[in-house]
């Protein structure tokens, strides 16, 4: 029975109907019982996300059960079946999987890499499966898809690359401390960026915290928050002299952090280099501290050029997880196409085993007393006319589906030889 | 015998070059994997090599300059295994191997030189062995310092390209040339003491008539004013990082010298 995925992508639909069409967990649930009961739908696995809604689903007729779902989609969700319809794309057997796993690997992600996909994938897949609509197909399906994901994340550097601000700075600081945690941070200026950033070094192990503001109550509060120092804004030079990293964000016309300032700093640390996240525009640090020796900074419009050219890794790195999804699916395809033909081999042979055990049994019992060497002649002769025969039909059949195409091959053997009829 | 085993062993040591550069470039886990089973092949033929050369000569494998540097270059690439395993610096390999891949094409295509009179001493024997492992040392002492300055060259530059991922944080290379360097100088400067001594007990003179003697002492000079820069004086990053190289540099013409002039070290 086909495998089958329909739905909408950030890919074809406006983020308006997919927003829409977008569904809650206990609708999740309501749904799939509905499209379970409807009887069209063999196995059926829903993904909702922000920028994605797919019927994952094993069906006689995929067609009839992907118009089925989405109805009870649309009409649960309160849509116009018909603008939705006219959207969906479709596929069946190996360009099922194949989206499945690559869905599963971010690569069909608006950003690719990003890494919240496989657990909403994973979410929907424990969902279907609580609701007890996953079977054998989609079991098979979805577990390989994780693996894929898994192998894609490990063999490719497809989400090493840091491509928001917050973990570019993140990323630089590993590139001139060789480790963040016990290295000092001070916050100048107290924005949510900063704040976000700041979350970001302390989850890497980076204390103490500093937090420097004008307005002093800002500062406490800021400091509270993340569990470090508030120092007041006349003490912000002292405060450099200790810290490693210094996140600048105030809303200063002018920058507060002047090369002077920071030389006069540097000459009392001797070895430990200074790292300048400047987020502030217009900027809080002089440009000039770079070019003093061991000083480091970056301002917004450098920190957006670094997540660019990460950015383009991605993408370089993207065609590298597409060609191990395609190696991934040819071999799923070609596996599960042994799994379905097994059993219609198995009765096959034996069908045609009952056929020429009862035959030879007679002939024997016709014959009389025959010895024993004319007995077990013509026992392997009829075997070797059995095997013959079978061997190009089994050929053909585990061919066709490796090729993906067992379905209708199946079929065929099954109506011509009687299998699956008690006889 | 001793001939082809070791060129055996610089099949290895190219194969292993070349991964090691394409894992730099490519980024592809497998060819660090190919590249790390090539330096191993690579070093185990030389080992390999290097205990025929003792059974078959019947001495340490240090009877003329190409021996010795076959030695340290064994030395480097032992070295290079251990950092990376103990480290995790997997792009060491790319930088080093293609230096001790040219030490050891030189030293392999030498031709076999007459055992120079002076080697009936032992003390020349460990004179020689002290001062090429801290060569070795010394020639990851410059793969990390020039990995600093091109790790640092995109820091500063502010667009961080290909090489700003691979390579590993600026305080790891430091430290890396720190200690390359505080291990390497103890050996040279007891292997020069050694050579010192016993020149001007044998010949009268410490420097007589011979470049490479004199031109080590200048590496030395080199490498002593760093470590005592970088232990009394704070020096670190870009400054060590040019003097290593200097130094490194000093120490190549050393071995030139020695390779390609006539005096007492001579081919």
């Amino acid at each position: 029975m086909p495998l089958f995925v329909a739905g909408l992508s950030h890919r074809n639909a406006a983020v308006g109907l997919r927003e829409q069409l977008a569904v809650e967990e206990d609708k999740l649930r309501e749904l799939l019982g509905d499209v379970q009961g409807a009887g069209v739908l063999e196995e059926a696995l829903i993904l909702s996300t922000c920028n994605r809604v797919e019927v994952y689903g094993v069906a006689e007729v995929p067609g009839e059960a992907r118009a089925v779902a989405f109805r009870h989609l649309c009409r649960q969700r309160g849509v116009d079946p018909a603008a939705v319809e006219a959207l969906l794309y479709t596929h069946l057997d190996a360009d099922a999987v194949r989206h499945a796993f690559r869905v599963a690997a971010s690569l069909d992600s608006m950003l690719v890499g990003e890494p919240q996909i496989l657990g909403q994938v994973k979410d929907a897949f424990a969902l279907a499966q609580s609701c007890e609509t996953v079977g054998p197909a989609l079991h098979g399906l979805f577990s390989r898809a994780f693996a894929v994901a898994k192998k894609v994340r490990t063999e490719t550097e497809i989400a090493r690359y840091a491509v928001s601000v917050s973990y570019a700075a993140v990323e630089l600081a590993k590139k001139i401390f060789a480790r963040l945690d016990g290295k000092a941070v001070l916050l100048v200026g107290a924005g949510k960026m900063s704040e976000l950033a700041a979350r970001h070094l302390v989850a890497q192990g980076a204390f103490p915290i500093y937090v420097a503001n004008r307005t002093w109550a800002r500062a406490q509060e800021l400091a509270r928050a993340l569990a470090g120092t508030a120092v007041p804004w006349d003490e912000l030079s002292t405060a450099l002299s200790t810290v490693d990293i210094v996140i600048a964000s105030t809303g200063a016309p002018a920058p507060v952090i002047t090369r002077d300032t920071v030389q006069q700093v540097m000459r009392g640390r001797r070895t430990a280099p200074l790292f300048f996240i400047d987020i502030a525009v217009p900027r809080d640090v002089d440009p000039g501290v770079n070019t003093l020796a061991d000083v480091y900074c970056y301002n917004v419009d450098d920190l957006k050029q670094l997540i660019d050219a990460n950015l383009r890794e991605r993408a370089r790195e993207a065609q590298r997880a597409e060609a191990l999804v395609e190696r991934e699916v040819a071999r799923f395809v070609e596996r599960q196409g042994d799994v379905a033909i097994v059993p219609t081999i198995v009765s096959l042979r034996a069908r045609l085993e009952d056929i020429r055990a009862a035959e030879v049994r007679r002939t024997l019992a016709r014959l009389g007393d025959v010895p024993p060497e004319t007995r077990a002649a013509i026992d392997a002769m009829s075997a070797a006319i059995v095997n013959k025969i079978l061997h190009a039909p089994i050929t053909k059949l585990r061919e066709s589906a490796r090729a993906g195409a067992g379905h209708s091959w199946l079929a065929m053997v099954h109506e011509l030889f009687g299998l699956g009829r008690k006889s | 015998m001793y001939q082809t085993v070791l060129n055996l062993a610089v099949v290895g040591y190219v194969c292993a070059t070349g991964l090691a550069l394409a894992h730099l470039v490519q980024r592809q886990e497998a060819l660090h994997r190919f590249a790390s089973l090539a330096t191993l092949a690579g070093w185990a033929g030389h080992t390999i090599a290097l205990v025929v050369l003792v059974v078959e000569a019947g001495r340490p494998p240090l009877g003329s300059l190409p021996e010795s540097l076959s030695v340290a270059v064994w030395v480097v690439v032992l070295l290079v295994m251990l950092v990376e395993r103990q480290s995790g610096l997997d792009v060491l390999g790319a930088f080093v191997l293609p230096v001790a891949l040219l030490l050891i094409l030189k030293a392999s295509t030498a031709s076999p030189a007459a055992l120079a009179p002076a080697l009936g001493s032992a003390w020349v024997w460990v004179h020689i062995a002290l001062a090429l492992i801290g060569i070795a040392a010394f020639v990851l002492n410059f793969a990390g310092a020039l990995m600093y300055l091109l790790q640092e060259r995109q820091l500063k530059g502010r667009r961080p390209g290909a090489l700003y991922h691979r390579l590993p944080s600026l305080e790891t290379l430091d430290h890396l040339a720190y200690r390359t360097l505080a291990l390497g100088f103890p050996f040279l400067t007891t292997g020069l003491i050694l050579g010192a001594v016993w020149a001007r007990s044998s010949w009268g003179s410490v420097f007589a008539f011979d470049p490479l003697a004199l031109l080590s002492f200048v590496a030395w000079a080199i490498y002593a004013g760093t470590l005592a820069g970088r232990a009394a004086a704070g020096w670190h990053g870009r400054r060590a990082a040019y003097f290593a190289i200097v130094g490194f540099a000093t120490l190549v013409v050393t071995l030139g010298a020695g390779l390609f002039l006539p005096g007492r070290h001579g081919s």
